[in-house]
């Protein structure tokens, strides 16, 4: 079968591609958006903060980016924005995992899926969890707690039910076989690490970069750490305590574009954030806050999207 | 200790520190007096221009914007009953109605010198807490801000003596609207009807430039005139009488600014709720209550008094734990991590001398401001004399657009527009704004507390009677509901 080109429908077709194209190539020309769908203060806003001015540095036109907490709905409204925003660049966001998960699993109505959204980048290494007590309490040894779960559910202070602390607390203590009861509803992890020093709750499990400041102020104590090779001396890791299982809970802290993201575009920010993050006062910024940054790749960020989905799959049914 | 101190001050002596010390204050005034900007925008906007700044000179700037924006934003408070930050609200309440007595002079002098006695009076206060600050932190847990909710909910419902009735209808509606959105604890959405705007809530800062602002310019449009018809008054009375007043009343100034001081060092409470229950206990403490939200000069002296201080204490959860206080407090943390420093225990430790010279630097930019404050008092006061053909439309569009650019939402403008027809139907019908703000401010954090101490507990109740804290709350709650009935006995 012949197609007829019309002058009419080449110029209603190649008009807006070449217009699209031209864009592409310009890009940026305008401020870009970084939503961040949690509350300020926390290592995740604090990372995106740290990344942003290197990003601006490394765009190829000088533009700002521009950091938006959008922490409503436990973060579904911000993954939700981004999920829907033209996919032109000037939208980037934060999307943590296995939280975002949940939110997709609960909030239908936010309408995102994360299979589809255009992956840039890993903000560092997945982070490990680890459990932890007030520096004042009773429980001194990860064996207290076992002990204390035998007689009554231990109390976990922990986000809402649909953050990636919510989903760690939950898995980590059924793999180690403590009973829970979560305290839920604190606003951000810096808030639910001080409930627990203040004693609202018996342990809180949270990532390791949240812990590691209070427990070198002696503020907190260390039980067990789920990496797979402790790094705090003398506390149980997921080796020694025989559940290798608990070095999977990670935390991942993903960049993503909305889906259909041209591939120019994709490009350009990808290889920008890939230089923010071998940017040594960027580097060492973050450093401080106990993330190792690394350039990586927008594959190996979609690549842990299918791992952390295809581990956090199994427990669906006791998240849920 | 002294050291400590003395090495803050001389970094922030230095020629660089106080130049960006003066800019920041100059940005923080202007962008106070802005409904809707404030502090969070000025130091959003900046940040990034930091980066290349040494990390003093980018507290001292810092540092002289939240200092500053306070005075800012009384100054609108009072003038234009547009309060430039959500804590200004208060001031409001008996600001406005002064400037339509043609005694703005007054009201800003006072204002002014509270802020800067407050200020001063924070200061000191947090020098001397600091080295205890975090166990100072730690003592307020879900039970104690559950209980600390419901003694500013019984202040408001105590002090809107004289119609009570239409006080509780204020606060219940309140309530309900504070109760909107994404419920932290059990992770459900509430009342949104599908509008993705509402799943945070209804946006405090927008809804208060709409009940106070908006609703004024509604009812300033309808009456027609100016604020104040007496240009007289306005040249007669003078900015120092205001100065003197605060003096006088120097029990509210040291009341005022001790509430500050306690409540801005509590995690998440903010500065609102310290504006707010100074203002409230200032008129239940006051022999003559009937006079507040007419003009009384005590009604803007207490909530100055404590917003200033609370600025220099909610440094404490903001430092000690990485708990900001409030939306400035949490872009603030953002400059702190742009320059390496991590709020948190280890930075009290690591980070003195920026700390101690971020606290010179407020207390100097806070007492600068209000000078410069008083200073352009008396012209200022001559906006009240404006026509409202002119006033009106500016003011309005000033007041959306600021609520737009709390956020960059158009829901905001919503939000503004909605509230400014609630608050002018208020006026007209003789209903007290004050208890449905409070209502807002304290509704949502009652509930998560109150729900996070039944976890807690595992729905025991008799939590509130084993925590020390919380009998001294439970204490005050009591003396508050007899007291009105005593005093009513002995009348």
């Amino acid at each position: 079968m012949k197609t007829r080109v019309t002058r009419r429908s080449f110029v209603l077709t190649a008009g807006p591609a070449g217009l699209l194209l031209a864009a592409d190539s310009d890009f940026p020309v305008r401020n870009i958006d970084f939503i961040i769908p949690k509350s300020p203060g926390g290592g995740f806003d604090n990372l995106v903060r740290v990344i942003a001015p290197a990003l601006e540095k490394y765009l190829p036109r000088k533009v700002n980016v521009v950091p938006d907490n959008i922490p409503a709905g436990g973060g579904g409204k911000g993954i939700g924005q981004l999920y829907r925003a033209r996919p032109d660049g000037y939208t980037i966001g934060a999307v943590d995992l296995p939280g975002s998960f949940i939110l997709q699993e609960k909030q239908n109505g936010a309408g995102f899926d994360l299979n589809k959204i255009t992956w840039l980048c890993a903000m560092g290494q997945p982070e490990y969890f680890c459990l932890a007590v007030g520096a004042h309490s009773p429980l001194k040894t990860f064996d207290n707690l076992k002990a204390l779960s035998g007689t009554r559910p231990i109390k976990f202070t922990s986000s809402g039910p649909e953050g990636t602390a919510y989903a760690a607390t939950v898995v980590g203590a059924n793999i180690l076989g403590l009973r829970t009861r979560l305290i839920t509803g604190y606003k951000g992890s810096s808030d639910f690490v001080v409930g627990a020093i203040r004693g609202d709750g018996d342990a809180v499990i949270a990532p390791v970069t949240s812990i590691r400041p209070l427990e070198q102020s002696r503020t907190i104590r260390i039980l067990a750490t789920f990496e797979p090779h402790g790094s705090f001396p003398g506390v149980p890791d997921a080796t020694t305590l025989g559940k290798a299982e608990l070095s999977r809970i990670l935390l991942d802290r993903l960049v993503g574009a909305p889906p259909g993201l041209p591939a120019a575009v994709k490009s350009t920010l990808s290889a920008a954030f890939a230089k923010s993050m071998a940017d040594p006062r960027t580097v060492g910024l973050a450093k401080k806050f106990d993330v190792d940054l690394a350039p990586n790749s927008a594959d190996l960020a979609a690549a842990r999207v299918r791992e952390s989905a295809a581990f956090f799959g199994q427990w669906k049914k006791v998240l849920s | 200790m002294l050291h400590l101190w003395l090495s803050g001050l001389g970094g922030l002596l230095q020629a660089r520190e106080l130049l960006f010390l003066a800019i920041g204050m100059t940005i923080g005034l202007f962008f106070g007096a802005i409904p809707g900007i404030g502090g969070a925008t000025a130091l959003a906007l900046l940040t990034p221009l930091t980066y290349g700044l040494d990390p003093f000179t980018a507290l001292a700037l810092a540092g002289g914007v939240m200092g500053a924006v306070p005075m800012g934003g009384s100054i609108s408070a009072i003038l234009l009953n547009a309060p430039g930050s959500a804590p200004s609200a208060a001031t409001c309440l008996d600001g406005h109605p002064l400037a339509q007595q043609g005694k703005a002079g007054l009201a800003l002098g006072a204002a002014a010198s509270a802020n800067a006695i407050g200020g001063i009076i924070g200061t000191i206060s947090v020098l001397a807490i600091l080295p205890i600050a975090k166990d100072l932190v730690l003592l307020f847990g879900p039970p104690e801000l559950f209980l600390l909710a419901v003694l500013g909910l019984i202040i408001v419902a105590t002090a809107s003596r004289g119609k009570m009735l239409r006080g509780l209808i204020a606060g219940a509606l309140g309530l309900m609207i504070a109760f909107i959105g994404y419920n932290d604890v059990t992770g459900v959405l509430r009342f949104t009807a599908g509008i993705a705007y509402l799943w945070d809530g209804v946006h405090l800062v927008p809804a208060l430039i709409g009940l106070f602002a908006v609703a004024e310019m509604i009812d300033l449009s309808v009456k027609g005139g100016a604020i104040t018809r007496d240009a007289k008054t306005v040249g007669i009375v003078s900015v120092t009488s205001g100065l003197i007043e605060t003096f006088r009343h120097w029990r509210t100034v040291l009341r005022g600014s001790l509430i500050g001081t306690v409540v801005g060092a509590i995690p998440g409470v903010g500065g609102t709720v310290a504006s707010f229950l100074s203002y409230s206990l200032t008129v239940q403490a006051s022999k003559d209550p009937e006079s507040f939200g007419k003009g009384n000069i005590q009604g803007v002296i207490a909530p100055e008094a404590a917003i200033n201080a609370k600025d220099c204490s909610c440094l404490i959860p903001t430092l000690a734990f990485g708990i900001p206080g409030g939306v400035e407090m949490a872009v603030f943390m953002g400059l702190l991590v742009l320059h390496g420093m991590q709020p948190g225990p280890l930075m009290l430790i690591d980070h003195q001398v920026e700390i101690y010279g971020l606290i010179w630097a407020l207390t100097g930019a806070c007492v600068l401001a209000s000078l410069l404050g008083l200073l352009v008092a008396h012209p200022l006061s001559r906006i009240t004399l404006i026509d409202s053909q002119i006033l009106v439309p500016v003011v309005t569009a000033v007041a959306l657009v600021g609520s737009y650019a709390v956020d960059r939402n158009i829901g905001n403008v919503v939000v503004t527009a909605v509230f400014g027809i609630l608050g002018y139907l208020m006026i007209r019908f003789d209903y007290p704004r004050l208890t449905m703000v409070v209502a807002l401010v304290l509704g949502s954090a009652a509930e998560r507390n109150f729900h996070q101490t039944t976890m807690m507990s595992d729905g025991n109740l008799s939590i509130y009677l084993h925590r020390n804290v919380c009998l001294v709350l439970l204490a005050g709650i009591v003396v508050l509901l007899i007291a009105p009935l005593v005093r009513g006995r002995r009348k």
